[in-house]
């Protein structure tokens, strides 16, 4: 074979499983396979797209994934800008910045209940400076509509990731390019906001979309950190999957499948915006 | 966005539906059907080297203490049977069953450990192998008088799943903290009333059971509604526990308005203080809670008077079971007095017999009679003499449904 084609082997076998996934949840939601089956019809998908409680669930999840991708970002970007010599101290504070990234997320999320916690170490910190008196007075940051927990928790463990592609950015492409803007003369602010600023946005993107896109489907965090109400879709997806009426199980097939048409519009988003940048600057 | 949902039964669906082209609707072996006539002793020489995958809850370190150590040495030795348990239960187990029949060919699961809507889902869907569970040779010592015990959620199991433990719904609470616990619905509600936010359940099968015996002690007792789901039943008496949630809400844990997702993340809240209550589907989890150093020591468990829900847990053999003579084995294994007698220890497992003591020979109805209960324990009579069964799953299912859309949603 030419080595285009064991290419293209590869990325077969590498997408074999999620396609055949894929279709399994496309065929599930209407209904021809999978538990809870009761022959192709389109009712199903009416049904569950007609329910608040889905449309509040996945507002609520991407509203709480793009705060988490917004914070992740911008700590890493400032970060990366902030600490980006090859002097010791530099090198040891980024060295500390990625220290997060081999955690688990579940082990994130235990942390930040352990924290969080209106019984966690914050509260009882907050106990002992005579801040709150009773554990009730700490601001519910776990299991609260606004998510501060969660987004805290996401943000804390996909920051290092971001960190280590903007730290390679900057390395990599920054110093030529901003020697170049100083010997034209540009102030450091302008610098920044033509060349810096710039570089990280563009290079990073795609790494920002798997990271909201990892963050809008994660279980784990969620189940330890959100709200029963609005429920995130991926407990809803769960739940509706492990109902006690087989009947409603087969709606986690309809979940799934709206979950996965937003990755791809995500993707479709990025391609879409790079397309643009791509026309403008030739 | 990338939904997560289940992994095993994910994985098995893109690997059923891979692997399983061309397999699809092939029969069970033609040994499967007369196996359950088969004299006793023939079952076991099938059983020898066999590995049985057991399908169980692995979430407590004593019971996996007890199939690990205990159970699984012993089988190895007197049935040369290897005893692979793994993670599973309840709506995954049924799950993994359906994409399996989907793929075809042979299944993974050995035995599963189940009961309630599980069982009546897998036998609606003809998910089990059966009957087989009355050539057990231990069956016969079975506390057969029992609704509890030959009763599944009302269901008769038919010979399709042996039962293999007994548990008791309990509140658990803190004697230091709480010197003067409620012992009723009603007083349950004043106290509730008067200590704000230190009450929750939590959202899945144990908050729901909590909600089922409040329907029951609000509705006229359980007798109402046994003998199949009634509609008209079931508005009736749910109307009663909503009306009792939204008075009582407000006095609730973050003010009615979020729920713990499961009965672990109560636990926590509980260890924690920030609640004053948890609940436990074993009437025994406050001792061996306390014994892993999970709850503090002065943690007790209480019934409420009105009733508490008792059911049995019980072993089925899917349909598609690779080793069903070695699963049998192993299930009449786990029903022996020998077994049933170290389970119920409370330094292991506390989990209560299925067997009738009368019923047992002389040395074991003794060692039954002398087995210490752990003085964290309620009272074997107390607990029988409060123990309301089951009804129809379906009441479950509506009462889950109903909860999420009327009280957990904040704008239904």
């Amino acid at each position: 074979m030419r080595p285009g084609r064991w290419g293209l082997a590869g990325a077969v076998l590498v997408a074999a499983p999620v396609l055949v996934g894929i279709g399994y949840t496309a065929l599930g939601a209407v209904g021809v396979v999978g538990v809870g089956a009761q022959g192709f019809g389109l009712a199903r998908i009416g049904r569950v797209l007609g329910e608040r409680a889905v449309w509040s669930g996945l507002g609520w999840t991407l509203a709480v994934a793009t705060a988490a991708t917004a914070l992740a970002t911008a700590a890493a970007v400032l970060v990366a800008v902030t600490f980006r010599s090859t002097r010791p101290g530099d090198r040891a504070a980024r060295a500390l910045a990625l220290v997060p990234l081999p955690v688990p997320q579940i082990v994130a999320a235990a942390a930040a209940v352990l924290l969080l916690g209106q019984s966690g170490y914050l509260a009882r910190l907050a106990h002992a400076l005579g801040l709150i008196g009773a554990p009730e007075q700490m601001p519910p940051l776990v299991y609260d509509r606004s998510g501060v927990g969660l987004i805290l928790a996401l943000a804390w463990k996909e920051a290092p990731f971001l960190s280590l592609i903007a730290f390679s950015l900057l390395a990599v492409r920054g110093a030529a390019l901003e020697e170049v803007a100083r010997s034209l003369g540009a102030p450091a602010a302008e610098r920044f906001r033509r060349v810096t600023w710039p570089l990280l946005w563009r290079g990073m993107l795609p790494a920002i979309i798997a990271v909201f896109i990892v963050q809008a489907g994660a279980y784990e965090a969620a189940a330890l950190l959100a709200p029963s109400d609005p429920l995130a879709l991926p407990l809803l997806t769960l739940e509706r999957y492990t109902d006690l009426d087989l009947a409603r199980r087969a709606d986690a097939f309809v979940l799934g499948f709206v979950g996965m048409l937003l990755a791809a519009l995500a993707v479709a988003a990025h391609e879409w915006a790079r397309h643009r940048w791509e026309l403008l600057e030739p | 966005m990338r939904v997560r949902r289940p992994g095993p039964g994910w994985i098995a669906a893109v690997l059923g539906v891979l692997a399983g082209v061309g397999a699809c609707g092939r029969a069970p072996s033609p040994s499967d059907a007369g196996l359950a006539a088969l004299p006793w002793d023939s079952i076991v020489q099938r059983a020898r080297g066999s590995r049985v995958t057991w399908v169980m809850w692995r979430g407590d370190p004593s019971i996996n203490r007890f199939v690990d150590g205990w159970v699984a040495p012993r089988l190895r030795e007197r049935y040369g049977i290897e005893l692979n348990p793994v993670d599973g239960q309840g709506a995954a187990i049924v799950n993994q069953l359906v994409v399996e029949r989907e793929a075809g060919g042979r299944g993974t699961a050995d035995l599963v450990w189940i009961n309630g809507e599980t069982f009546s889902n897998l036998r609606r869907e003809r998910l089990l192998f059966g009957p087989w569970a009355h050539r057990l040779p231990s069956a016969r010592y079975l506390d057969s008088a029992s609704a509890i015990v030959m009763r599944d959620f009302e269901a008769d199991p038919a010979g399709y799943e042996a039962p293999w433990g007994r548990v008791q719904f309990a509140l658990i609470y803190d004697s230091a903290r709480t010197p003067r616990p409620p012992r009723s619905v009603a007083e349950l509600a004043e106290w509730i009333r008067a200590h704000p936010g230190r009450f929750t359940h939590d959202q899945s099968f144990t908050g729901i059971a909590f909600l089922k015996q409040v329907m029951y002690a609000l509705g006229g007792g359980v007798a109402r509604f046994q003998g199949g789901f009634h509609e008209a039943e079931y508005r009736r008496a749910s109307a009663l526990v909503w009306d009792w949630l939204s008075r009582l809400r407000p006095y609730f844990w973050r003010g009615g308005d979020a729920y713990p997702a499961d009965v672990a993340a109560l636990e926590r809240l509980f260890a924690n203080g920030e609640v004053d209550f948890a609940m436990s589907m074993n009437e025994n989890e406050v001792v061996t809670k306390v014994r892993q150093g999970v709850l503090p020591p002065t943690a007790r468990a209480l019934v409420l008077r009105d009733g508490s829900l008792a059911n049995a847990h019980f072993l089925g053999i899917p349909f598609n079971a690779p080793h069903k003579a070695a699963a049998m084995v192993v299930a009449d294994f786990l029903l022996s007095p020998e077994a049933q007698l170290e389970k119920q220890r409370p330094e292991v497992w506390a989990d209560g017999t299925v067997l009738a003591p009368d019923r047992l020979p002389r040395i074991w109805a003794d060692s039954f009679a002398r087995l210490l209960s752990d003085p964290r324990a309620i009272p074997r009579d107390t607990l029988w003499r409060y123990a309301v069964p089951e009804v129809n799953p379906r009441y479950h299912e509506r009462l889950a449904q109903d909860w999420r859309a009327r009280i957990r949603s904040l704008r239904p």
